[in-house]
């Protein structure tokens, strides 16, 4: 399973890449008051 | 900070044009090649003894046809539609995304012209041929620029869930691909792939696994997020739901891998992972579907009315059954059963035609006529009519598929009780006929709806004209 | 007011200068009229098509939008117009700039759990194997390339999602003592280090077990505990600060060349000269420098009765000028005034400790002594046999112990009740007497005010011979108009727009105005009087049998008599009902007439009334009482009701007509709302009983948990889950209480 050697690194390189675009999420404030965000779509156009 | 940003900016709705008409195509395409195949499996001789119409030529065509002809123009088409829409910009390099799709079309043209002639890497969902790789790399790399220039530079400050997905499907996408069509050229269409043996199974099938999961479900999450509140004119059930819904799918995915791999020379405790994580993976896909289905509580009769809005909510209850179905079988017991018979197709399929197909066409309803100036498609009744036929040719071949395949695991591990097999091989397949008929004419009536579809948007279109849409200009929040 | 806010001395109230883009400032306003999301959606368009204003960011929740705006394009007043013209109103929050850091602190804590909550997902995953594989199944080098996944993945939930506790416990050790944040430090740590061991070192002593899982599993539930007990605070705090935010107030301030202008108070400067009319609050410290007048100043120093304030004297800012127009000068401002200070203290209020957990703070002391010493001793004891054992067994005592729990029970219950009860209108002024009020058995009504409709309805008026009622009614409003008693501002509103002035006036508490009326530019002075019947020398007379009755006179003595129909409000019989449904008690004590107290005691419901009564009656009353060894909760809002809504174990002020009565009492009820009294009563013993609940499980928990961890009987994965789980419960416990029950 000498497989496990490239898959399992890539997947913690993906766990942390994924970790970090939340992480810029949160700190965007991607998260905060998004109750008008589902709206906003139907105003537009 | 410019006060006043380019008043008179126009939305690039021409790439987006040229997709959703592509999409159509090769959607009638990629389907007739289906139809055809499934006739061969009830009719064998239908191959002329033609190497280039043999089955196993054209079942990976089909295959690349329906997934990344159809399946990609769909995807490509709306998430550069959504991703203007939500972020109120046109998009980014408007010129590179132009490169993107006619690098994209001329990989599909290359696929259809290879794959018959017998070009193929012989790895499921990418058979196609090293130089052919390269160019699928370079139209993805101008895909990713455009996409996520076009979000770098929006006027408004929140992402879009939608985009979220269509975010996650790209970049996911671009990484399965590079990994595993890793491969060491050995002249111009042939090469060895890097991997091997056990090794190579295990990289396909992540490959594989994850394929469905970023490009036939995240991708199409995000056209599911954007046209059915869109259609519905409602905003979607929880937005707050949405969000949670991307990062759980998007973190539990990537382990599920291994179940398509059960009963094989891989490691027991890797199939194991793979049953636990697909079992887990229902959670999110169920919360997902709930959600979408739940933009229309309190206007159910919406659903009467609106044959759109039918084809994007039966396509989530199709979404639903397969994310329920998939979990199920990648339990060990029941796979025991299930592997290597009808069952799966059944089950791809009812993920393929009902998830995939009925919400990109769908989408594609809602899509065509506003890119044309239209107000609908030409003939409201026509959609109705694709609508059922395809329902019912959905019903017909995943109902013959799944009798075939229980039938066929059944006769398999039939033991007399001297230790020998009850059936032989082909006494399975001739059982299998009737079913394989029943399923070609499933095909047909789903072939048959997507030429209403294909003539509905030719009257659309000839009747219509391209619109330029300008940029609201009132962008309220810059980022 | 307006016109204030584009002020630029105000704008550093309420706005500040945006980082990274110079001459731009940001500012939040609080939104009036926003009940759905696309409604944010319309504030957001509203705003964004001003010139000048750019960045506009609604979050309906809060009904709040932050905007960055550019003070060379554009005016406060223009966003407000432009509000209004969308058909919303608005007001600037500069509290919300104070916020700031409060939302810094959540995003903080939110990013630190969805590190260690995704971290543990992952880490789980590489966990999962050596969970369904059978023994040697794994290879050796696959364990170990899981090994090292797991701890690159743990790595960052124990630097970084870790830190507050690490931080805590460091700080606590080093001003020796012993917090509990330290056993849950010294868990993790030993669980990561010798996890770290294992993996690097499979054949060392520790072994080749690891506790990755364990580790973030208990970081996750434990962070999440926090994350739940950070949103209830925060809540609270919002509500709180929704309900004391203002429009920036104006003064007069003298000209150099004599006369006055009307300026925001931002603008004062120590040495300013400003008039403060009645009715006014004091912009700032300072010393009088002419004119004599009643002050209220029970917001700042607890005297209820207000005190004569004359040259020479100090007056503080945030109290109130009862009748005479004073001129002071002023010498602190902002920050520094009492006022100032009050407002800070009133925020710790929301922070203090109620006695249960004042307790269970006592008691976690020695418990994680006896917790830690506990873990080394176990430790110690199976060392020789197994060291990776002993090693486990003491991260499952360190980790298993949930002080959290204890100390969590009752904070985390109040806060959530306070919050609730802020919403309805209820300010908790004490988080303590919230558990005081649970056992309230009396509730005394202290005033008919409390029950009665503020504007009373003017039902007929009896004069002296010779005096027409028309002209009575404007003597009386002159005088009425200057004071905030509700009969007096029944009578100005009754009266209307008068001709006559009045000058000198002074408000005697519980008696009535005295002034000197003049007509004409003055030639028809006389010395007035306006209150009660023995103020005004009244005649006795048959009663009438009505409600109340205010007098006036003159010099030479009763002039008329004005009778008022005292209509109920709306809710009092209900709420009567609702407090008598509870078992409570319910009384009523008045200084008015006997008569009319009993027959208004009659409509309401309350079965005992007594009238007639001066405030030291009220407080002989109340003491009796609870000599008789009743538990009361006294509901007021007069000027007279200091003494006895101090004595009474709890005190409601209905804040309605005098602000002042507020700061007295344990809660605070908005808009005079009868109905939100039982709704209080009733959420304080909801919130006694969830208190009790939080301790009692507390308790049992550890009790029954730490003896299992010292024999080695509980894994610390199990031991983890155990104590997170545990402190969660509390919070979900208590989170139960941040939405009301049903109202009766």
């Amino acid at each position: 399973m000498d497989i496990l050697f490239l898959l399992i690194p890539l997947s913690v390189a993906l766990a942390l890449i994924i970790i970090a675009a939340l992480g810029w999420a949160v700190w965007r404030g991607q998260f905060e008051g998004i109750d008008a965000e589902a709206q906003r779509i139907l105003e537009a156009d | 900070m410019n006060p006043n940003p380019a008043q008179a900016a126009l939305y690039n709705d021409t790439v987006v044009r040229q997709f959703s008409i592509m999409a159509v195509v090769w959607g009638v395409v990629g389907m007739l090649v289906g139809l055809f195949i499934a006739a061969e499996l009830a009719w064998p001789e239908l191959n002329f003894g033609i190497p280039w119409l043999s089955y196993g030529r054209l079942r990976p065509l089909h295959t690349n046809a329906v997934i990344f002809a159809f399946g990609g123009c769909a995807l490509m088409g709306t998430s550069y539609y959504v991703v203007q829409r939500t972020c109120q910009v046109p998009l980014f390099l408007g010129k590179l995304a132009s490169f993107h799709f006619w690098a994209w079309q001329a990989v599909i043209v290359a696929a259809a012209i290879s794959l018959p002639m017998g070009y193929t890497q012989g790895k499921e969902y990418a058979e196609l041929e090293w130089p052919i790789d390269i160019l699928i790399t370079i139209a993805w790399v101008s895909y990713a620029i455009v996409f996520f220039g076009t979000i770098g530079i929006r006027k408004v400050r929140h992402i879009y869930v939608a985009n979220w997905f269509y975010g996650a499907f790209i970049i996911a996408v671009a990484i399965l691909h590079i990994v595993n069509s890793a491969a060491v050229p050995a002249g111009w269409m042939k090469s060895y792939s890097a991997y091997a043996g056990v090794q190579d199974a295990m990289i396909q099938w992540w490959y594989g696994h994850n394929a469905v999961g970023f490009f036939l479900t995240a991708g199409f999450l995000g056209m599911m997020y954007y046209f059915i509140p869109k259609q519905a004119g409602r905003p979607v059930y929880s937005y707050r739901l949405t969000i949670v819904h991307f990062w759980a799918l998007i973190f539990t995915y990537m382990w599920a891998g291994p179940h398509h791999l059960h009963y094989t020379a891989l490691p027991d405790w890797t199939q194991s992972i793979g049953m636990v994580f697909s079992l887990i993976l229902l959670a999110p896909s169920w919360g997902g579907m709930i959600n979408g289905v739940m933009t229309l509580s309190g206007a159910w009769h919406k659903l009467r009315d609106d044959p759109i809005l039918r084809f994007l909510i039966v396509s989530l209850s199709f979404y639903g059954m397969s994310t329920f179905e998939g979990p199920m079988m990648s339990i060990k017991t029941v796979n025991a059963l299930s592997h290597y018979t009808d069952w799966t197709i059944g089950h791809v399929h009812s993920g393929a035609l009902g998830w995939v197909g009925l919400i990109s066409m769908g989408s594609l309803y809602y899509l065509i006529p506003r890119l044309y100036g239209r107000k609908e498609m030409h003939s409201v009744p026509a959609i109705e009519l694709h609508f059922w036929l395809a329902t019912v040719g959905i019903v017909l071949y995943i109902a013959a598929m799944w009798i075939a395949g229980v039938m066929q695991g059944l006769m398999w591990r039939g033991i007399n009780g001297d230790g020998t097999l009850t059936y032989t091989f082909v006494e399975s397949v001739k059982a299998t006929y009737p079913f394989y008929v029943v399923r070609v004419l499933g095909g047909v009536l789903y072939l048959g709806g997507m030429l209403v579809m294909a003539w509905n948007t030719w009257m659309t279109v000839t009747q219509g004209r391209s619109v330029h849409v300008p940029v609201p200009v009132l962008a309220p929040a810059a980022a | 007011m307006q016109t204030a806010l584009d002020e630029p001395a105000e704008w550093e109230g309420f706005s500040r200068p945006l980082a990274g883009r110079d001459g731009w400032r940001e500012c939040y306003l609080a939104i009036e009229g926003m009940h759905c999301a696309a409604c944010a959606l319309t504030v957001e368009h509203a705003l964004a098509l001003l010139p000048g204003v750019d960045n506009v960011r609604v979050n309906g929740a809060s009904a709040t939008a932050l905007i960055a705006w550019s003070p060379r394009l554009t005016r406060p007043s223009a966003w407000l117009a432009a509000l209004a013209g969308a058909g919303y109103g608005a007001l600037p929050a500069g509290d919300l700039l104070l916020a700031a850091p409060r939302r810094q602190a959540q995003r903080v804590l939110l990013w630190r759990w969805l590190v260690a909550g995704f971290c543990m997902m992952q880490v789980m995953m590489y966990a999962v194997p050596a969970y369904v594989a059978s023994p040697g199944d794994i290879t050796p080098d696959i364990a170990g390339l899981l090994g090292w996944a797991s701890w690159v993945l743990t790595l960052p939930v124990v630097l970084f999602s870790c830190w507050p506790f690490f931080s805590t416990a460091l700080r606590d050790l080093r001003h020796g003592r012993i917090g509990m944040d330290v056993p849950v430090a010294l868990g993790i740590a030993i669980a990561f280090g010798a996890s770290t061991v294992a993996t690097f070192d499979p054949t060392g002593p520790l072994g080749h077990e690891v506790w990755y899982d364990s580790v973030t599993m208990f970081v996750f539930f434990l962070l999440s505990g926090r994350l739940l007990e950070q949103r209830l605070r925060d809540r609270t705090a919002g509500s709180l600060e929704a309900l004391m935010r203002r429009l920036p107030q104006t003064i007069e301030r003298a000209l150099p060349g004599g006369g006055f202008e009307r300026v925001p108070v931002r603008r004062l400067v120590a040495g300013d000269l400003v008039r403060v009319l009645p009715g006014e609050i004091f912009p700032a410290d300072g010393v009088v420098t002419d004119g004599e007048s009643q002050v209220d100043e029970a917001l700042l120093t607890g005297e209820s009765m207000p005190v004569p304030r004359g040259k020479g004297q100090l007056v503080v800012a945030g109290s109130h000028n009862l009748s005479g127009m004073l001129a002071m000068r002023v010498e602190r401002i902002g920050e520094q005034t009492r006022y100032a200070q009050i407002v800070t203290l009133m925020e710790q209020a929301s922070m203090d400790k109620p006695r249960l957990a004042r307790i269970a703070d006592r008691i976690a002391t020695p418990f994680l002594f006896a917790v830690v010493a506990a873990a080394a001793a176990a430790a110690a004891w199976w060392w020789s046999t197994d060291p990776s054992h002993a090693v486990g067994v003491a991260i499952a005592v360190l980790i298993v112990t949930c002080p959290c729990a204890l100390s969590l029970a009752t904070p985390a219950a109040t806060l959530a009740a306070a919050g609730a009860l802020a919403r309805r209108g209820v300010l908790v002024r004490r988080l303590q007497a919230l558990e005081a009020c649970a056992s309230i058995d009396t509730v005394v009504f202290d005033k008919t005010g409390t029950l009665t409709l503020a504007p009373m309805a003017l039902l007929a008026t009896r004069c002296r011979p010779g005096i027409e009622p028309a002209r009575a009614l404007a003597l009386a409003g002159a005088l009425a108009q200057h004071s905030l008693h509700p009969a007096s501002r029944a009578i100005a509103a009754a009266a209307g727009k008068v001709d006559c002035i009045a000058t000198g006036l002074t408000e005697l508490a519980g008696h009535g105005l005295r002034a000197t009326v003049s007509q004409d530019g003055g030639r028809h002075a006389r010395q007035l009087r306006l209150g009660a019947a023995s103020f005004c020398d009244a005649p006795a007379r048959r009663h009438t049998a009505l409600g109340l009755e205010v007098h006036l006179a003159d010099e030479a003595g009763w002039l008329a008599v004005f009778e008022f129909d005292e209509a109920l409000r709306p809710d009092a019989q209900a709420a009567i009902e609702a407090l008598r449904a509870q078992g409570l008690s319910v009384q009523l004590l008045s200084g008015d007439r006997s008569v009319s107290v009993q027959r208004l005691a009659r409509r309401v419901g309350i079965e005992a009334a007594w009238g007639d009564c001066s405030p030291e009656g009220k407080l002989r009353h109340v003491s009796r009482a609870q000599r008789q060894g009743r538990r009361v909760a006294m509901v007021g809002d007069g000027v007279n009701d200091g003494p006895s809504l101090a004595r009474a174990d709890v005190s409601i002020a209905m804040g309605q007509a005098v602000p002042l009565a507020q700061a007295k009492a344990d809660f605070v009820v908005l808009g005079g709302q009868l109905g939100a009294i039982p709704l209080l009563l009733s959420q304080a013993r909801r919130t006694r009983r969830v208190v009790r609940e939080n301790l009692l499980w507390a308790a049992a928990y550890n009790t029954v948990c730490v003896p299992l961890a010292v024999i080695g009987a509980m894994p610390p994965w199990l031991a983890g889950l155990g104590m997170a789980l545990s402190s969660l419960l509390v919070v979900a416990n208590s989170a139960r209480l941040a939405r009301l029950p049903a109202e009766h």
